[in-house]
């Protein structure tokens, strides 16, 4: 099992500038935020989905849609509980407090998706290159995609040592909480020690490769913005600006809202 | 002409170590040279390709005495970076090496740190895994590979850098045969350039015939620096090194000939068996087939049978299919195939961490499917191959005491229990100790300790003598060995073959989810030609009696059965 | 702050930052622990892992742990803007534990991070329960300016789940892996140089301005919050700024410098004894 999201498939959104991806990636993160009103909000939804349809990794949806279901299910309850508004529904909850909560929970799948769009068609490589062109320093962008390298790794030993455990006995379903709690240690103490211990092979590996030998390096993987990534991200500035304009003009607010 | 690498009274004492790793070690390479290092664990052999790039002195907080030249250069003047252009260094833990997310950007990263133009680097990376093998592998990634082809990758990514010396630390431990074979031949081709030094450490003797000379490590120090061939016509010295002679070799050593007549190979030796007129007595050849049937009818009730068993994995993948074995109460058996084959899996289904998708597998009184992990970890113990992935309390004592202890057994009942099981292992009074301070075959010994404190009845053992030295794995087998002969039923995954040839009554071959080969292992290790279908290889002593037409399963055998002519 | 600048000169401090982060990452995920309500209140084993890598990897715990929050909200599923103030809280909540050690354990002490007698381990609990509400208010902050969340019942769930588990595992966590992290010389104050680390001059006035600043925020965000609901969401967030910053400007006074001297003067001590 490879449990990282990236999918290697060659679509228009592969092909984009990892810096256009993280701005786009930012700009999701804002355009939510615009508007209150939740069917406005919608739409962005709708809008991220096509480009998750566009990048050919709805599929990756299927690994998280317990979470994304949670979040619908919970967010509304709690801002109805906790948020109140002018017009009662029933008992104490209100009928914007409840318009909010689906707004609040848009904006959590929103974001949830577009992160998951971004990490399916971006490479760690190019996570880390996208990086340094922004200007990060090389090592930190490298530790950011070793990193990401790094999770299925680890998340596979940590079964492998879920297996061995079990086999001794090792039982995490029952007792209390703060045992419960406890019992978690044979698997975390190896999953550590197996994974710090080869921070020196590592970095020998890393030394004797060159790594740390001069400032500069050269890359390998071609990154380069084309005519598509200014054209694609001047699409979403005008959007942005758009959406801002509509709700200064007074559309997709939320009347008698407070928290 | 001035030596590659001039190595003169190197000492180096690791920070916190009482005892120098290497002392006064004198060394020279000759451009071009193939020189293999052997020796056995803790010789100082991994300390002596380390200081070969800068990693000591610059990496490590120690003390070094003496001088390490490479190319001219010390290697005390200069970062480890920069001596990365003349000397590569591949380590034997190939997983902790590989960080990239595809192959070509593996192999690609060193050149980028040495701001290799990009053109340039796009035709390196072709060209290097073209020379191990791996051509058209530039998008696949790394986590996809087998271990045999990670190794290569590794090979590559350093090869990319185009050093003038190649040192590769234990290359092939942890692979199968195929995966040794795949990096043998790396090392075949290597060795017939000129431009490159090729300096290996390796413990598998029967692939060091190719080599310029044999360096032999003990203690920190060079015991012997001589052409291959003789040093590995020289059995005494190997056994006192622990490195584990050539079964022909050793076989002709003990029947008396002079060390320069020796024979190396099989073939080499069927030749020189018939030259001298010798005969393998019929009788005494009977006697030894005959005490396998003897045992064979020895063995107790089934403990675990296995019928029709399918297994497919969530993905679709069929990993076993149709698998019928039973195996009886103080039987040793050795499952055996290469990575991939399905040994693991079918094994994992014997203490239920798997269940089958179709066909049945019983485990004493009823089937795997009704019983939990738990209650059959009660009577079939699983040792893991990586202890570390099981060891986690603060002292040896508490590690054994685990099992025990959370199956809520009685205080005096553990303390007896671990006591009972230190001792089967040969670590008594070692109880206080932290594990992490153990070598890693007394690690492994620990991992068994803390499944036998349970007293299971079959005991399932996966690769117990990957990563130990030759002496090591005889020490973890005699205890094995005794544990089945005080009662326990034991189940051996490996591909170390003279493993199974010395020490388990029974063997099971799988190849693609299937068993081809079941019977005694003289009955399985005869059949030659599957085994190579499998990719597996008799022991060389096995393929000498084979190829004389009488199947023996270890030099001692071969020794009590040949004669003399009259 | 000089150290998690300079850090970055050390490979083997550049690699523990990618690994700290990817085992926090790869542990947030599976290990989901007690789902009381997923994707919102769970209790998260990992969550005792800042403060251990605090301790032991120092800067590079710090830089790890921010990152691998990051990383396990995007690849779990639960990336929110929030996670702007889980990488910020985290950052903090593995910097102040080994920052505040030297505050509270002199030179000529034991120095070292393993809670191995009584003394250390109510430091320890000290340090957790400072850490824990300075994350646990940066992120509560930060959610609540977004509109994501009311301040009060975020800063009691990141603040207890950070407490509980740091509390009930660390210690043992800590106490496991302190002698072989210091076997392997993967200390990060047997790594860096002293010179690469902000000096504890001005520690004692850093410690006092962080407490204030952490407490502070805690009785306005939490008290006067609930009766300032009139103004809206908007009120507890420009309010609790100026705490905010004490803490900010606290943590830059802290040193740490110390911590590596002692380590440099054990090794040196070993060496010559040889």
């Amino acid at each position: 099992m490879d449990p990282s999201l990236y999918l290697d498939k060659d679509t228009f959104v592969h092909r984009l500038d990892p810096r256009t991806k993280m701005f786009l990636l930012l700009g999701m993160f804002a355009l939510p935020f615009v508007f209150l009103n939740p069917l406005y909000v919608l739409a962005v939804l709708a809008l991220v989905l096509f480009f998750g349809y566009l990048a050919q990794c709805l599929a990756n949806l299927r690994r998280i849609w317990f979470i994304l279901f949670m979040i619908i299910l919970v967010t509304p309850t709690l801002w109805a509980i906790v948020g109140s508004g002018r017009t009662p529904l029933f008992l104490f909850v209100e009928r914007e407090a409840l318009l909010y909560g689906f707004t609040a929970a848009q904006r959590i799948v929103i974001t949830v998706i577009a992160g998951m769009i971004f990490l399916s068609t971006t490479r760690n490589e190019e996570v880390a290159i996208g990086l340094v062109r922004l200007g990060i320093p090389y090592r930190f962008a490298f530790a950011v995609s070793t990193a990401l390298r790094l999770v299925p790794t680890i998340v596979a030993t940590g079964l492998t040592i879920g297996q061995a455990q079990r086999s001794r006995g090792l039982d995490l379903d029952s007792g209390n909480i703060i045992s419960r709690i406890r019992k978690h240690l044979p698997l975390l103490v190896p999953v550590f020690v197996t994974t710090v211990r080869s921070t020196n092979v590592f970095s020998m590996a890393l030394e004797s490769k060159g790594f740390g030998a001069g400032s500069g390096r050269t890359f390998y993987l071609h990154v380069a913005m084309g005519r598509r990534d200014v054209l694609v991200l001047a699409i979403f500035v005008l959007l942005l600006a758009g959406c801002i304009a509509l709700r200064v003009a007074g559309y997709g607010g939320l009347e008698g809202f407070t928290r | 002409m001035e030596p590659e690498v001039r190595i003169e009274g190197l000492t180096y004492r690791y920070r916190g170590q009482q005892k120098p790793a290497l002392k006064g070690v004198d060394l020279e390479v000759a451009e071009g040279e193939f020189v293999v290092i052997m020796g056995p664990s803790g010789a100082g052999k991994s300390t002596l390709c380390v200081s070969l790039n800068g990693l000591i002195p610059n990496f490590f907080r120690g003390k070094m005495e003496g001088e390490v030249r490479v190319g001219g250069r010390s290697t005390r003047e200069g970062k480890v970076g920069e001596f990365a252009q003349e000397v590569g260094l591949v380590f034997q833990d190939f997983e902790a090496q590989l960080f990239s997310t595809n192959v070509a950007l593996e192999v690609a990263f060193g050149p980028e740190n040495f701001k290799v133009e990009r053109g340039e680097m796009i035709e390196r990376v072709e060209k290097m895994l073209g020379q191990v093998h791996l051509e058209g592998f530039e998008k696949r990634t790394p986590a996809t590979l087998s271990g045999g082809q990670k190794q290569r990758l590794a090979i590559a990514s350093v090869l990319a850098i185009e050093p003038r010396i190649l040192c590769l630390d234990e290359p092939t431990t942890d692979l199968d045969p195929v995966g040794k074979l795949g990096i043998f031949k790396i090392a075949e081709d290597l060795k017939d350039r000129d431009d490159v030094t090729l300096i290996v450490v390796e413990h598998e003797t029967e692939e060091t015939l190719d080599a310029d000379r044999i360096i032999v490590l003990r203690d920190g120090e060079i015991v012997a620096d001589r052409p291959a061939r003789e040093v590995l016509r020289d059995v005494e010295l190997l056994q006192q090194s622990s490195v584990m002679p050539l079964q022909v070799t050793r076989f002709f050593h003990e029947m008396g000939l002079w060390q320069g007549q020796l024979p190396l190979t099989p073939q080499e030796g069927a030749a020189e068996f018939r030259r001298r007129g010798w005969r393998v007595n019929q009788g005494r050849h009977g006697r030894l087939v005959g005490a396998d049937a003897k045992r064979e009818e020895g063995y107790g009730e089934p403990v675990i049978e296995v019928e029709g068993l399918t297994h497919r994995y969530p993905n679709g993948v069929v990993a076993l299919e149709g698998v019928d074995l039973t195996v009886r109460k103080g039987e040793f058996l050795a499952v055996l195939g290469q990575n991939g084959s399905g040994k693991t899996t079918l094994v994992k289904h014997f203490n239920g961490l798997l269940k089958p998708t179709e066909g049945t597998v019983r485990v004493g009184e009823g089937e795997t499917r009704e019983q939990g992990l738990r209650q059959l970890g009660q009577s079939v113990g699983y040792v893991f191959q990586n202890p570390d992935h099981q060891i986690f309390a603060d002292t040896v004592a508490d590690e054994v005491a685990f099992g025990p202890k959370i199956r809520g057994m009685e205080e005096g009942d553990i303390k007896e229990r671990v006591e009972e099981a230190l001792a089967a292992v040969g670590l008594e009074g070692r109880g206080e100790e932290d594990p992490f301070g153990l070598t890693k075959g007394e690690r492994q010994r620990v991992a068994v300790a803390s499944v036998l404190s349970v007293r299971p009845e079959v005991l399932i053992l996966d690769e117990p003598t990957t990563g130990l030295d030759y002496a090591e794995q005889r020490s973890m087998m005699d205890l094995v060995k005794g544990l089945n002969e005080a009662g326990s039923t034991i189940i051996v995954v490996t591909h170390t073959m003279w493993v199974v040839a010395e020490y388990a009554h029974r063997a099971a071959v799988v190849r693609e989810g299937k068993v081809s080969l079941q019977g005694t292992v003289r009955e399985v290790f005869a059949e030659e030609v599957e085994l190579h279908d499998a990719a597996l290889r008799a022991p060389h002593i096995v393929s000498m009696g084979n190829e004389l037409g009488y199947p023996v399963l270890s030099v001692e055998e071969m020794l009590e059965v040949t004669e003399e002519k009259a | 702050m000089k150290e998690i600048f300079t850090m970055w000169r050390h490979t083997q401090l550049v690699v523990l930052v990618a690994l700290s982060a990817a085992i926090y990452a790869a542990v947030l995920i599976p290990f989901k622990g007690f789902p009381i309500v997923p994707g919102y209140i769970e209790l998260r084993p990992a969550n005792a892992f800042p403060i251990v890598f605090g301790l032991l990897f120092g800067p590079a715990g710090a830089w790890g742990s921010a990152i691998g929050n990051t990383i396990g909200d995007f690849v779990g599923g639960t990336l929110t803007l929030g996670s702007v103030g889980g990488f910020v809280g985290n950052f903090f909540l593995a910097l102040l534990p080994y920052k505040m050690w030297s505050v509270f354990l002199r030179r000529d002490e034991n120095m070292e991070t393993n809670v191995d007698s009584s003394k250390k381990f109510g430091v320890y609990i000290l340090v957790t329960i400072l850490a824990s509400t300075v994350c646990a208010v940066i992120i509560a902050w930060w959610v609540d300016l977004l509109g994501l969340f009311p301040f009060r019942l975020f800063f009691a769930l990141v603040f207890f789940n950070n407490v509980i588990m740091a509390g009930v595992l660390g210690p043992i966590l800590l106490l496991a892996l302190y002698p072989r992290v210091k076997r392997w010389g993967l200390l990060w104050t047997e790594i860096i140089e002293p010179e690469e680390v902000s000096s504890s001059r001005l520690q004692r006035t850093g410690a006092i301005l962080v407490w204030v600043g952490a407490i502070g925020s805690v009785v306005f965000g939490l008290i006067i919050g609930s009766f300032q609901q009139a103004l809206g969401g908007v009120g507890i967030a420009l309010g609790l700024v100026p705490f905010l910053v004490l803490i900010l400007v606290g943590a830059f006074m802290l040193g740490g410098r110390e911590q590596v001297e002692a380590a440099r003067e054990q090794i040196e001590g070993e060496t010559a004894e040889a």
